[in-house]
């Protein structure tokens, strides 16, 4: 037995969310109409109306959903000089429920696995308030493309993992609905019609790479001479990072003026020159090749070895979007047939 | 053309003329292009040339991990030679020691990028080696070079302040626009100066205008209108609109295209007492 929701039924929940005022994202092309645009621009995004919402008919999104519980700029408390005194005044947390639809499945894996570095030594209130604060709705993937790679690291087009509710598409019109936490049935009650149908969990890509080849050149040595040639062509930009679902570096500074400011923290990358260079001048990663060696270090062997899973879902974004198409997959299938 | 290309390199390397090449190369047929450093004579077959080769290599010119490789040939196409000459005007690389292998080309992507529409340079001028033959035609193209500004100036400025906010509001900071230009060498960006802050490091509205407008005037009269930024940015915004209107009000106001004639002063290195603002008089 399975739950079914019609596309167009789905359509018509997202549209009494909205007319009840809850702050639902989705993917949208944030750049139809525009005369210079080169090519449509998938992105999550708030949306203001049900026909922004588009949730087929592309691969996944340039962005991710990290944006709705972790915000590239978040004010962390205020603070003002009254006299010789300073005064600190706190951020207000969020309060608004929000709900995320259409989400890919390697978006929603990506906030489960960020759950345990932002509630690991610190709990990190703005990070959790959010995520207790949003339910999300994913779709599992009928499409992908040549850098998805979900299954070379044990995710998929079905992974369940940081989803409340995942679609699995029937047919063209119709969805089988299974919810997976407490908040997802609340979000679906009523709303789905109990059938003998169920959908066929679609393929992911083929396997890239395996993680025990991969493993193997991790353990064997932090010093590998590969590093240098595998990751010349990096440009040390933050494309990959901005735009992957599991990175989570940031930066705290403050920013005021002569009566007062606020604390803030703003997205950092590991790539830039900046990320690790010292007050003394001294840059323990002084060269692009170690900080990709340290890009994948983190992902695939440190974080891994501290919170037992992967920081990556193999979504592919890092070299979708990169400017000279790298990224961590390529370094990962060289590096992985060099083991 | 490509074995042309390829012999050339192999040829470059077994003399020791270099120790390495920039160029493009790719791992599957169905991928583009990357830039590959090539050390090697037996591996010049690496190398391709097709149009789905769209780095502007002439960034790796101000990269360390690359200026270590020793002694090196850089090809490029007529767009991307045009940042040679003005890194060479701004002392950032001495020609003498570069071997530069110039491609022709008949424009890249499928549509082709917006650059090469109104492209004026299918052949390299300037290059050590060329190898091939434009057949697009050069001719007339220049007339176009403006027509988007011209067609975005038409509008209110409201209106082009709200296309400008709805555009910024999506940048991240990624600075991957900065980090492909080669006019972007500098060692420490301005906005990466934190002792004290100079701009804004949020990627709010605000900073993001800041961000944007430091860039185009450190890029004004520079830019040579590669497009990589546009390319680079995973926001979708069109800087190549922003740097458009730079490049027109060079052209326009002081006859000066960057990159295009070495003879010219590079007009934000250059003074003269005839210039048309008291205050710099
Ligand atoms: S891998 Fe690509 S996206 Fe990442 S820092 Fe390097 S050039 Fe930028
Ligand atoms: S490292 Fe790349 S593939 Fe892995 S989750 Fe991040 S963006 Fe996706
Ligand atoms: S600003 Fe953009 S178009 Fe101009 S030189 Fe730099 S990368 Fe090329
Ligand atoms: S590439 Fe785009 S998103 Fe990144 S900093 Fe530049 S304008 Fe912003």
């Amino acid at each position: 037995m399975s739950e079914l929701l019609a596309k167009k039924d789905i359509v018509r929940l997202v549209d009494q969310w909205l007319a009840a005022g809850r702050r639902v994202a989705g993917p949208q092309c944030v750049n139809a109409g525009d005369p210079h645009r080169q090519t449509d621009l998938i992105n999550y995004t708030w949306l203001t109306k049900v026909e922004e919402l588009q949730l087929d008919g592309f691969v996944r999104p340039t962005n991710t959903i990290k944006e709705v519980v972790f915000p590239r700029h978040e004010k962390l408390y205020g603070y003002e000089f009254k006299g010789k005194r300073i005064e600190l005044v706190p951020a207000e947390l969020p309060t608004a429920e929000q709900i995320v639809v259409g989400a890919r499945p390697c978006d929603a894996a990506a906030l489960h696995i960020l759950d345990a570095v932002f509630n690991w030594d610190f709990k990190d209130e703005f990070y959790n308030r959010r995520r207790e604060l949003t339910t999300i709705v994913t779709l599992a993937c009928s499409k992908h493309d040549d850098f998805c790679f979900c299954t070379s690291v044990g995710a998929g087009p079905c992974d369940k993992r940081g989803s409340d509710v995942l679609l699995i598409p029937l047919d063209g019109d119709r969805y089988e609905v299974r919810c997976l936490t407490e908040k997802g049935q609340k979000l679906m009650a009523g709303a789905t019609t109990t059938s003998s149908e169920t959908a066929k969990e679609p393929e992911g890509p083929p396997t890239r790479f395996t993680l025990d080849a991969l493993g193997e050149f991790l353990a064997a040595g932090y010093d590998r001479p590969e590093w240098p040639a595998v990751t010349r062509r990096c440009l040390g930009c933050g494309a990959c990072a901005y735009t992957c679902p599991t990175c989570h570096c940031f930066d705290i500074v403050d920013e005021g003026g002569a009566s007062g400011g606020a604390r803030v923290r703003n997205w950092d990358a590991c790539q830039f020159t900046m990320f690790t260079a010292h007050a003394s001048g001294h840059n323990p990663r002084s060269d692009q090749s170690q900080r990709q060696r340290q890009r994948i270090h983190h992902k695939f062997q440190i974080y891994p070895d501290k919170f037992g899973e992967l920081l990556c879902t193999g979504c592919g974004n890092c070299s979708r979007n990169c400017p000279v198409d790298m990224g961590v997959l390529p370094v990962l299938k060289t590096i992985a047939a060099k083991s | 053309m490509l074995d042309e290309l390829r012999q050339t390199c192999r040829r470059l390397l077994q003399d020791g003329a270099v120790q390495a090449v920039i160029g493009y190369g790719r791992a599957s047929p169905d991928d583009p292009a990357v830039p590959v450093f090539i050390s090697k004579p037996e591996d010049v077959d690496q190398l391709v040339w097709d149009d789905r080769c769209f780095a502007n290599l002439t960034k790796y010119l101000s990269r360390k991990e690359v200026l270590s490789l020793g002694k090196l040939a850089i090809c490029v196409k007529g767009c991307d030679e045009r940042a040679l000459l003005v890194l060479e005007k701004e002392s950032q690389i001495d020609r003498s020691q570069i071997t530069v292998i110039g491609l022709a080309c008949d424009g890249v992507g499928q549509p082709r990028l917006a650059k090469c529409e109104s492209c004026d340079v299918h052949m390299p001028r300037r290059a050590d080696i060329v190898v091939g033959k434009a057949t697009v035609p050069d001719a007339d193209a220049g007339a176009k070079r403006y027509a988007e500004i011209e067609e975005f100036l038409k509008r209110t400025p409201q209106d082009r302040m709200a296309y400008w906010k709805k555009e910024l509001s999506r940048c991240v900071k990624c600075y991957a626009c900065r980090q492909v230009c080669p006019m972007c060498y500098c060692r420490q960006c301005i906005v990466d100066k934190n002792r004290p802050v100079s701009i804004s490091t949020s990627a709010t509205l605000k900073g993001n205008l800041a961000w944007q407008i430091t860039r185009a005037f450190h890029l004004a009269g520079r830019c040579v209108g590669c497009d990589e930024c546009t390319r680079a940015c995973p926001a979708g915004i069109d800087l190549r609109l922003l740097n458009l209107s730079l490049a027109k009000a060079a052209e326009e106001n002081f006859g000066y295209r960057p990159g295009m004639d070495p003879d010219a002063e590079p007009i934000i290195g250059a003074y003269s007492q005839q210039d048309h603002e008291e205050f710099i008089r």
